[in-house]
């Protein structure tokens, strides 16, 4: 029997619909979930996807990427491949599990509402595909990370993480949330299937397979570029719905590109990032995170918007400057805060490892070195406590990552700067003046607070590091810490080290509450000079500018800054405050910004 | 300006047979290939075509075009697939219905 050719009957199945008579459409397709805007419901009949595919195509198809995949895990179940992989290459998976596992669950429900909602009928259709695609995605990921459950529980993350409120899972849920649960399908396919599948996520699932292989996983590098194979094909939704929005409301289609483009970008420089340039051993790095970036995102991505008709988006130098500096200081963070994750994050600063930072990243000693420098010689004095946290990192209020982002002054000077707002009766600080802007015009469906949020709220009990590790759900077995300090520490042992913490950090603590919550606590957003983030700070209406000053410092100082030794003051806006003044005298507002420095680097 | 398309395929035994079928459903034009491992980049100017004939006499007479699918993790461009052949082309050429002013 011949059979037809697709193209002589795909016509008439693909393009299924019905023709309404006890209800009219906008009824069917209700503007708050179709979210057609400005475009009249006609104009979505012209609706038509370039890559086809048939459901036999599909179900077959699909049956061999599984078989593939699946053969693949059999064989190497039965080596030793997972006991001879590299610590850091496991966090790199560990990270990707928890962080995409459950995310891929998420992104189920936004197939199916686009498989429900979608105003055309081969939109639905091909929706439906990528709601059995997202259903693979979230079982092989569970699945896969299960295989290790018995030999590490930090890989019982994958299923855990989202259902707790450790601070990257708030951060996710918030992504997640706007990008997929609480969008019209309009805004959902230009979120998800358009810059999230057919650009970024390219990053985590093909890039990071090259540096996969290359260290020997070659388990999770089938596994990762397989999955991706799927987001090639129904990632499509995107282009034709980008195509009539931008017919009928460009100046939307361009708001909702630019802002998902961010959001997505701020999410993989903290995921991505540290996978690549730190946790991947240096002998097995393919590329650098930036040079993935300007291959996937810049030459192939970006350059795709603009052939479709869209603008570089109004952020655009902002982000080009961040690929340099915006994982860096996560990946420093993340290794601070090492506690608060379920991987063990590598430090991967040794000499060689700086060597080719400083190749691929000229800024990279001038922002990051000398932090570093002085967490080793914490390090080789033996005084690791010195590099744990005291406080949390002040968290941006739309990406939820920390304050991290040094930005450099006309005159040449690095700093994590202020970019603050005031909403609400609050003031609001953020890592980017992108994310300032982005909170501005998305403020009505800002709803998920940050861990820091919750902390001033009062949400956490005990209120303290203690307390927080608890409400996150970290358990002592899970903890994040560096699996091996002398493998980049050694190489620096035995240089003189001056301006270090002194040890058994708590007892310098000069804080009039002995770190113990005031009874009327002003919490402020404060950086000591050079810092690499905004951290927050708890002292009273009482407490003097010295106190504040020693307060703040007391989080850095000898820990990240080399300590100078000499005195240090509050600037506020610029200006610094007398020592004897109090913070209530100073009219400082809760959640103010405050800058600690030396006295001697204050303008007179 | 030159318009880079084409696939990126995934790691795999298919790889060099595919490559080959390119250069025959290509004849004359400068089809650059970049190896990262896991995964090949496949690229060329405004355009690519692969078809399944061409497929079948490098990957045996079985195969089924539709199983380039379980091959490619992304691609250049726009791709437009038929029952028996795969186009990598600009995206600029559909919006002008593939007519260059």
């Amino acid at each position: 029997m011949t059979l037809l050719k697709r193209e002589d009957w795909e016509g008439f199945v693909r393009d299924v619909d019905w023709t309404y008579r006890y209800v009219d459409e906008r009824t069917v397709f209700p503007p708050i979930h179709s979210g057609s805007g400005k475009v009249p419901l006609d104009a979505w009949r012209a609706w038509e996807e370039d890559y086809k595919v048939t459901y036999p195509e599909y179900v077959a198809t699909q049956s061999e990427k599984e078989s593939a995949v699946y053969a693949v895990k059999a064989s190497m179940q039965r080596s030793s491949n997972w006991e001879d992989l590299d610590e850091g290459w496991k966090s790199a998976t560990k990270m990707h599990y928890g962080a995409v596992a459950l995310g891929e669950y998420a992104a189920v429900l936004a197939e199916l509402k686009m498989a429900r909602f979608g105003l055309a009928g081969p939109w639905r259709n091909m929706a439906v595909f990528g709601q059995l695609d997202e259903l693979r995605h979230a079982s092989i990921a569970t699945y896969f990370a299960h295989e290790f459950v018995d030999r590490d529980p930090q890989y019982d993350w994958a299923q855990k993480l989202y259902n707790t409120n450790n601070w990257i899972a708030i951060a996710l849920r918030n992504l997640f949330d706007d990008m997929m649960s609480t969008s019209n399908v309009v805004d959902l396919a230009l979120q998800l299937p358009l810059v999230f599948e057919t650009g970024f996520t390219n990053l985590q699932f093909v890039a990071l397979a090259a540096d996969a292989l290359a260290a020997g996983d070659v388990n999770f590098a089938n596994m990762i570029s397989s999955i991706q194979t799927d987001e090639a094909r129904h990632s499509q939704q995107g282009g034709p719905t980008l195509e009539i929005l931008l017919e009928h409301d460009p100046v939307r289609a361009q708001w909702v590109v630019d802002k998902s483009f961010w959001a997505s970008a701020r999410g993989l420089a903290a995921l991505t990032g540290p996978s690549m340039d730190y946790y991947t051993p240096l002998e097995h790095r393919q590329q650098s995170y930036r040079e993935f970036m300007e291959e996937w995102i810049i030459d192939q991505f970006v350059r795709t918007l603009e052939e479709r008709g869209l603008k570089k988006p109004w952020y655009w130098d902002e982000f080009m400057r961040g690929l340099d500096t915006w994982h860096h200081a996560l990946h420093l963070g993340l290794w601070v805060w090492r506690p608060t994750i379920w991987w063990k994050p590598v430090a991967a600063v040794s000499k060689d490892e700086r060597a080719w930072l400083a190749e691929k990243y000229p800024t990279w000693e001038r922002l990051y070195g000398e932090k570093w420098d002085v967490i080793i010689d914490n390090v080789n004095a033996g005084n690791v406590a010195a590099t744990l946290p005291t406080t949390l990192p002040w968290l941006c209020s739309t990406c939820h990552l920390p304050t991290c982002n040094a930005t450099q002054s006309r005159e040449g000077a690095w700093r994590v700067r202020d970019v603050q707002l005031e909403y609400d009766g609050r003031i609001h600080h953020f890592c980017t003046r992108a994310c300032r802007q982005i909170f501005w015009k998305d403020r009505v469906n800002v709803n998920q607070h940050t861990l820091v949020d919750r902390y001033i709220a009062g949400h956490i009990d005990p209120p303290d590091l203690e307390g927080v590790l608890g409400y996150m759900g970290l358990t002592p077995d899970v903890m994040g810490d560096d699996p091996d300090y002398t493998a980049w520490a050694a190489d620096y042992a035995g240089r003189p080290a001056e301006g270090l913490a002194r040890e058994a950090a708590p007892s310098v603590d000069p804080h009039p509450t002995g770190g113990r919550p005031a009874d009327d606590p002003v919490h402020l957003d404060a950086v000591f000079a050079d810092d690499f983030v905004h951290v927050l700070v708890t002292v009273s209406p009482t407490s003097t500018m010295t106190e504040l000053a020693a307060e703040v410092a007391r989080h850095a100082e000898g820990r990240r800054v080399r300590a100078r030794g000499q005195a240090i003051c509050v600037i506020v806006g610029g200006r610094r405050l007398p020592d004897d003044l109090t913070v209530a005298q100073a009219g400082l507002r809760p959640r103010d910004h405050v800058v600690v420095d030396y006295v001697t680097r204050v303008q007179p | 300006m030159t318009n880079l398309v084409g696939p990126v395929l995934r790691m795999g035994e298919e790889i060099e047979p595919v490559l080959a079928a390119i250069a025959d459903d290509n004849p004359g034009r400068a089809v650059a290939v970049i190896d990262r491992g896991a995964y090949v980049r496949i690229e060329a100017a405004d355009r690519i075509t692969l078809t399944e004939a061409t497929l079948r006499r490098h990957l045996g007479p079985d195969y089924e075009i539709r199983s380039f699918g379980a091959i490619m993790s992304s691609f250049r461009g726009k791709v437009v697939t038929t029952s028996d052949s795969i186009t990598w082309e600009n995206v600029a050429d559909h919006t002008s219905d593939g007519v260059t002013p």
